[in-house]
């Protein structure tokens, strides 16, 4: 399977000729070299590379965490690195999260991480405890878990919580940023399932980044990135 | 209004590092509102002072002219002296008499001022009674001569002091408690304006006398002969001497109060009776404050002293020395918690900000999530805000509380070693002050003559209370401190990179 064609209709992103560089004490870093890719919905879409290849910095540019020095990045018809693109409004409902190192908040509760994005955008309160508990019993995290604080819970509920967060104001890209790295073989395995199961059941856009060639049988489409670089994969 | 919400749960689910910088703001806090209450205190205190000292103003020949007239008398040969006065005119006379007297018209003139709230003039001089009998001054008279002297001479023992001012009330020793009128009334302003011939007369005295309200006596008009050489005064009140040691425990155990035999009568009663219409002993003056006896001396360095052909002939003698007495030591207990409140609420500042710049700090993590997920930079720094707020709420609460525990204490104590280190400073000087005070001339509204220069002094004491104003400056200094803690999240804010604490191990 080759790179995929434009003009697609399905096509809920599209990466053109984007770079980032980074200015360092010994001159500069291309983190990301004139990349392009397209994601679509339903499907999972997987980034692999070692560390370092660019592939974290190419999720930040994505989620509009980075702005890149070079190319466009287009999402659901808008162009995000426009100096005019509402990016609070993109990053609270368009993408969610799911990070490497979980990054819930430790003081809060399972239940109170979720509500967290609902909270911002000013969903009523008994609308996010309903929405966020049934979020966090899809991903498997119910009973007195619920309660718990973040800080207090183990790799894999923490990555369970921090799924259950991504999707807490329903956004049709989720992007996760080696969501397996911190967990072991079977607890990855089993959020693998959860994020193919978005792409299958509830028609979301998954793109993972990961160095983790066992992620490779849940994607629809898959890249290797190294050096910034970035070149189709045949699954 | 969700993310001040957020704010408070923050608050509450970071117990041990918000107890930590809440406990320290409450030291400093406690000791900056307690410094505050003193100051507050020491300038209401300062403000009440002035209401009774140093607010008084007195127009008067001075002790100087006093002493150059005296030598002239003494150099004088006295056979030559009578013989001179018998050649002089009623006017020449008059002046003669007058020599240490104020004119009346100059006292009046000195009241046109804005500073002055009211004033008196006043004269005491003695008065002879030839039907009225005291043994008191009898006794005091023979003891003065000795054993084997002989008793007094009739004009020693009838000769009264007689003190005239405007109003009986507004005499001083009435004013200041010393005297109290126990029957009949005072003689007014009219009786001043109609020179009606009415008296006050102490109680023993009348009652030795048979004197009642009513009663009249007769009073021998100086240097008159003849008919019309006497004056018929009517007892308009009878008045008591208040002992001294009854005054209060705040009075000056040297202090001096005879019960006497003093007359009080209208001041032209007094003049006709004294011969010297027109003049008075002294015009005392009552100011609007404190603040206003620099611009009352400059008056009369202006148009009273620079202006009479004898600069030196008439003093304006005030009570601000007094003033700047009592006040200095509250002076100098607010300049000191001016200086510890300065530097608790420094001490506060950098408490805060150091204890933001950590926990805010330590927190970068959460600020990048919750940028990542969307929270506007307004949201997150109402959630600082509200969390920075709470704990410097807290900390002011119990400041409040704790310093109405320690304030008066503290007060005191500044007191205390504003005194000892001023007695340090200066003992040889304080040693020496009542012997060169006591030399000094008093003030009329002290008693005059009859009070030692001793008693002038108050007791000064710090009430610390709380005021309304107290509150308002913890408000402002709760909102200073909590906008200070809250520029620690703004800067955080501004310069953070959500990608770079993200991706943080």
């Amino acid at each position: 399977m080759a790179i995929r064609e434009p003009g697609n209709m399905d096509d809920l992103l599209e990466v053109s000729e984007v770079s980032k560089v980074f200015r360092v004490k010994s001159g500069e870093v291309r983190a990301v070299d004139k990349v392009s890719l397209k994601a679509r919905k339903g499907e999972v879409t997987v980034i692999l590379g070692p560390s370092g290849s660019g592939k974290t910095t190419l999720l930040y540019l994505i989620g509009s965490l980075e702005r890149p020095d070079e190319g466009r990045i287009n999402a659901f018809g808008e162009e995000i690195c426009r100096p005019d693109a509402d990016l609070v409004s993109y990053r609270r409902k368009r993408v969610g999260f799911v990070f490497q190192t979980f990054n819930l908040i430790p003081s809060l509760t399972a239940l109170e991480n979720v509500t967290l994005p609902m909270d911002l955008d000013g969903v009523p309160a008994e609308e996010q405890r309903l929405r966020a508990e049934k979020l966090l019993a899809e991903t498997g995290i119910e009973g007195r878990l619920l309660k718990a604080r973040a800080s207090r819970l183990s790799g894999g509920e923490k990555q369970r919580v921090a799924i259950a967060r991504a999707l807490a104001n329903d956004p049709d890209l989720i992007l996760a940023d080696e969501p397996t790295g911190n967990l072991d073989s079977a607890t990855g395995r089993v959020v693998v399932d959860i994020l193919a199961g978005l792409a299958r059941r509830e028609g979301k856009c998954v793109l993972i980044v990961t160095h983790d060639e066992g992620i490779l049988r849940a994607a629809d489409w898959a890249y290797q990135m190294r050096d910034g670089r970035l070149r189709g994969i045949e699954l | 209004m969700r993310s001040i919400k957020r704010g408070l749960r923050s608050f509450v689910r970071h117990p041990l590092a918000n107890l930590v910088v809440v406990l320290l703001l409450f030291v400093c806090l406690t000791f900056s509102l307690s410094m505050l209450s003193v100051k507050m205190a020491a300038d209401s205190q300062v403000e009440e002072v002035k209401k009774s000292v140093g607010n008084y103003a007195e127009l008067r020949v001075s002790s100087q002219y006093q002493m150059q007239v005296f030598e002239e008398q003494r150099e004088q040969d006295p056979a030559k002296r009578q013989a001179e006065a018998r050649k002089m005119s009623e006017e020449e006379l008059l002046s003669e008499r007058t020599r240490l007297m104020v004119p009346e018209e100059l006292v009046d003139d000195f009241s046109r001022q804005p500073e002055v709230a009211s004033y008196d003039k006043v004269l005491e001089t003695r008065v002879t009674l030839p039907g009225v009998e005291s043994t008191e001054l009898a006794s005091a008279l023979s003891m003065r001569g000795g054993p084997g002297s002989e008793s007094a001479s009739p004009s020693q023992s009838n000769s009264f002091l007689f003190e005239g001012n405007t109003d009986g009330a507004s005499a001083a020793d009435f004013l200041r408690g010393a005297k109290i009128l126990v029957e009949g009334s005072f003689y007014t302003y009219q009786d001043y304006l109609q020179a009606n011939p009415v008296v006050l007369v102490e109680k023993t005295l009348a009652e030795e006398n048979g004197l009642q309200v009513g009663d009249t006596i007769t009073a021998k008009i100086t240097g008159a002969e003849g008919r019309g050489s006497e004056m018929e005064l009517t007892v308009k009140g009878i008045y008591e001497t208040v002992e001294v040691g009854q005054e209060g425990a705040t009075r000056d155990p040297m202090a001096f109060n005879p019960a006497g035999s003093k007359f009080y009568v209208p001041l032209s009663v007094l003049q006709a009776l004294n011969n010297t219409p027109g003049y008075v002993e002294l015009g005392c003056y009552y100011l609007d404050s404190a603040d206003s006896s620099f611009a009352v001396q400059k008056y009369f360095q202006e148009m009273v002293s620079d202006a009479s052909e004898e600069g030196n002939r008439y003093e304006l003698a005030t009570d601000y020395s007094d003033f700047e007495a009592i006040s200095d030591p509250l002076h100098k207990v607010a300049r000191t918690s001016v200086i510890g409140l300065a530097g608790a609420l420094a001490a506060c500042a950098l408490i805060i900000v150091l204890a933001m710049a950590i926990i805010v700090g330590g927190r970068a993590r959460e600020l990048g999530v919750l940028k990542a997920i969307g929270a506007t930079d307004r949201q997150v720094l109402l959630q600082y805000a509200a969390e920075i707020t709470c704990i410097c709420l807290a900390a002011v609460i119990l400041a409040t509380g704790a310093s109405a525990a320690v304030s008066q204490r503290l007060g005191d104590w500044l007191l205390q070693e504003g005194a000892a280190a001023e007695q340090a400073v200066q003992p040889s000087q304080a040693q020496g002050m009542p012997a060169m005070r006591f030399m000094s001339r008093n003030l009329y509204k002290e008693g005059g003559r009859f009070s030692l220069p001793g008693s002038r002094r108050q007791e000064v004491e710090l009430d610390v209370v709380y005021r309304g104003g107290l509150l308002a400056y913890g408000v402002l200094i709760l909102l200073g401190i909590s906008l200070l803690g809250t520029a620690v999240p703004v800067a955080w804010i501004n310069r953070l990179r959500p990608a770079r604490v993200l991706a943080m191990e």
